[in-house]
């Protein structure tokens, strides 16, 4: 059950996993822990229930991150410009997010086989975003 | 064209149930994640309980608005945030709970007058 929790959690943003992964998980084990007293049935709507919310959640947290209005940063140089950036950063920036939404597709529908797939893809994807990134001097 | 939220229209804005519950969690003093979802439960009177990921959603956004803010404490772990509300977070709640004292009064003299013809 923890390693269904921990792959589900993967589908979040890499910057939420660092800040919230490990909670998240210690909160799900004490939470799990007090469940399996409360009988079976209890359990089982609390497990669907939880993986249920990761899936709302994740898809939710990449939506708000993407769409959600942010503050302007200090610097108005042409770098912070999104028309400014080169287009192979551009085009490994929508392979991550193709991934990720490939990804939450397929754990909707239960094609973890193709899921896994996604997430592999789009751990790549990110690391040559990254790579990208520092190429360009660009903060991610 | 994308919309953008002003402070005045996130202020009036009505907050969320988990917002609201998470908030009212943390009017008496600091709670840590897992001691959130109990005192919900409670506060709730077992009605709602939220799932890990609806709780951690909205502490990011929370976080994220300046509403609640994290606490430090001796025991403080990765796995173990306590967290608190801020100056901001408590003018919100005091004005939904206000929002709702209005609405509440107003649905029951509705009522009274309907039971009352």
């Amino acid at each position: 059950m923890k390693r269904a929790y921990r792959f589900f959690l993967l589908l979040y943003p890499l910057e939420h996993q660092d800040q919230f992964a490990d909670e998240m998980t210690a909160v799900f084990e004490a939470a799990r822990a007090e469940g399996c007293m409360r009988g079976w049935t209890w359990y089982m709507r609390f497990a669907f229930a939880e993986m249920n919310g990761l899936i709302a959640g994740a898809a939710s947290t990449w939506f708000t991150q993407r769409f959600r209005h942010k503050p302007a940063p200090q610097s108005s140089g042409a770098a912070a410009s999104p028309c400014a950036l080169p287009q192979e950063l551009i085009d490994a920036k929508q392979r991550v997010d193709l991934n990720v939404a490939g990804m939450i597709h397929a754990i909707a529908t239960h094609q973890f086989a193709k899921a896994r797939f996604h997430s592999d893809e789009e751990r790549q994807a990110r690391e040559c975003l990254r790579l990208l990134q520092d190429k360009y001097e660009i903060q991610g | 064209m994308r919309h953008v939220t002003t402070t005045s229209e996130t202020e009036t804005k009505p907050l969320t149930e988990p917002v609201l519950l998470i908030l009212t969690s943390l009017a008496d003093q600091p709670r840590h994640g897992y001691a959130l979802l109990k005192d919900i439960e409670q506060l709730s009177g077992g009605r709602a309980r939220l799932s890990t990921g609806t709780l951690f959603g909205a502490l990011r956004r929370l976080l994220e608005d300046g509403w609640i803010e994290r606490f430090e404490q001796d025991d403080t772990s990765r796995q173990k945030q306590t967290y608190r509300l801020t100056a901001a977070g408590r003018r919100q709640l005091q004005l939904d709970l206000e929002r709702m004292k209005q609405l509440t009064r107003a649905g029951f003299a509705r009522l009274r007058t309907s039971e009352a013809v």
